[in-house]
């Protein structure tokens, strides 16, 4: 099978499989532009956003889910399922790392256009969001609460829509 | 009229003491072990050999009646259907959580349960506590079942006449265990992660994506009161349109918009987030996507099981399919299992 090579932000290069390079629609849309195909001779693709670490990452990723059925785009997002505690244990497993990684693999995905690594990225952060309380959240990602004391008293009134039932 | 029960020239179970010192029944320690050494496997990622033993799967009688409602003991089947270290898987989660709530919350009494039972009861809310401290994942449920306990033991402790029934050293062990696990609750600690980037580092859109996924307005709530950009974001229309469309039908959508005179005004994208909540107000949330695996009932053998892992089933075999064509009716067509949300699992026991 044809491999291509991708070169991250710190001079790394990486063989990857030209169809585990296309999960990425950034590398699909690159292969066009340049006219890539499977005859080309060794092109090396720069990926100046991503460094060596989170690409390997990556391409892990995309080797282990390239043969998954690919998302059907639309416009609409509306009837996205919004479940996040359906992440398949691989997926799981991969994701488990600090919080820093996994910021790093959600700019990485987002950059490269990954659908179903991004999906699974934000269902994680998602996941430590949920059922906390607001300072719970500041503390567990380091936010510092930038509201004045009266934004705070505002923005607490606005969104009491859970004590009336 | 004695009741004579279907095997009542069985000679019994045997009996042997587990790794604890507790007696349990040999069948339920054999298939324990199995259960755990199917875990090492996957553990370590060899491919499931043939020989392996069955997916975690209990027998139960259905048609419970009170004579035979002893059949179904509550300890065995959540030992068989490997409860504990479902605990530890995320699909099953929520579904064990809903279990131990309507457990200690006072709808089935948890103290007129056995003993065995109570104790088993008492080791998985343990395991949830262990799971939650080093998650730092569901703190609230955690919090919500360390509440119940407490007026659980408040109860007891109130009550004078013979109360808790049976043993004083059970109860006693049951006392410490509750103890570890308010202590494990109270210690939860969420230490910030110092390793960059922060999320507050990325840019608007990935936190968009991150909000999208919420499915509870109550964490959307606790979001927006954490960070300004994020409740900047909250109150967007998307996300509110996309949270209704989730939760209710376009049809439950229409009649509330016409209700409220904004059908097909342009209006209508402007008040999303009243419209949800107007929504949520009258039809309630949806409640299926609670849990995401929710114990199955195979109609032919009766057996609980977990549909992810499936379970050894006569229905499978030829000759059984067969008998059911003669029958007039193909194995095809009919619908075999049947999904047991919390508190219909609970009715198969008599508690």
């Amino acid at each position: 099978m044809k491999t291509i090579k991708l070169q991250s932000s710190d001079g790394k290069i990486f063989d990857c499989d030209l169809a585990v390079a296309k999960c990425s629609g950034t590398i699909r849309t690159m292969l066009e532009d340049l006219e890539i195909d499977e005859s080309s001779e060794d092109e090396i693709i720069p990926l100046p956003n991503v460094d060596g670490r989170i690409l390997r990452k990556v391409i892990e990723y995309c080797n282990y889910h390239k043969d998954d059925p690919t998302p059907i785009a639309t416009d609409n997002d509306d009837n996205k399922e919004k479940r996040t505690d359906d992440i398949i244990s691989w997926d799981a497993e991969f994701l488990k790392v600090d919080q820093g990684t996994l910021f790093e693999i959600i700019l990485a995905a987002n950059y490269l256009d990954i659908a179903n690594l991004l999906d699974v990225s934000c269902k994680t952060v998602a996941n430590m969001l949920k059922n906390k309380t607001p300072d719970e959240i500041r503390k567990e990602f380091n936010i510092k609460n930038d509201f004045t004391p009266m934004e705070e008293e505002q923005v607490r009134r606005e969104n009491t829509w859970c004590e009336e039932k | 009229m004695p009741f004579i029960s279907r095997d009542w020239r069985n000679s019994g179970d045997k009996w042997e003491k587990d790794e604890f010192g507790n007696w349990e029944r040999t069948k339920v320690i054999e298939c324990e072990s199995k259960s755990n050494e199917d875990h090492e496997q996957s553990s370590s990622s060899s491919p499931p050999s043939s020989s392996s033993s069955p997916p975690p799967h209990c027998q139960i009688v259905l048609r419970c009646t009170r004579e035979i409602a002893g059949f179904n003991g509550l300890d065995v089947a959540v030992k068989r259907l490997d409860f504990k270290s479902s605990v530890r898987n995320q699909r099953r989660f929520q579904y064990i959580c809903a279990l131990l709530k309507l457990l200690v919350s006072g709808e089935v009494v948890m103290t007129s349960l056995s003993g065995n039972a109570q104790r088993i009861l008492l080791q998985m809310i343990e395991e949830v506590a262990m799971h939650v401290s080093t998650s730092k994942q569901h703190i609230n449920t955690l919090r919500g079942l360390v509440d119940q306990l407490r007026q659980l033991v408040e109860q007891e402790s109130q009550k004078c006449w013979g109360k808790p029934l049976g043993s004083v050293n059970l109860w006693n062990t049951h006392l410490q265990t509750i103890e570890r696990i308010q202590n494990i609750a109270s210690q939860i600690e969420i230490e910030p992660d110092t390793s960059v980037p922060q999320l507050t580092e990325l840019p608007e859109e990935c936190i968009r994506k991150i909000i999208l996924q919420m499915s509870d307005h109550k964490d959307l709530e606790s979001a927006a009161n954490a960070w300004s950009l994020m409740n900047y974001i909250i109150q967007e229309q998307r996300i509110w349109r996309e949270l209704s469309k989730f939760h209710f039908t376009q049809q439950q959508i229409d009649s509330i918009l016409e209700k409220m005179s904004l059908l097909d005004t342009p209006e209508r994208h402007r008040n999303w987030q009243t419209i949800y909540h107007t929504l949520r107000k009258k039809y309630g949330l949806r409640d299926d996507f609670q849990y995401t695996e929710v114990l199955a009932l195979c109609r032919f053998c009766h057996c609980l099981f977990w549909p992810m892992t499936g379970h050894p089933c006569i229905a499978e075999t030829k000759e059984y399919q067969e008998k059911l064509e003669k029958a007039g009716t193909s194995y095809e067509s009919i619908e075999k299992t049947q999904l047991v949300p919390p508190h219909q699992f609970l009715k198969y026991f008599s508690l």
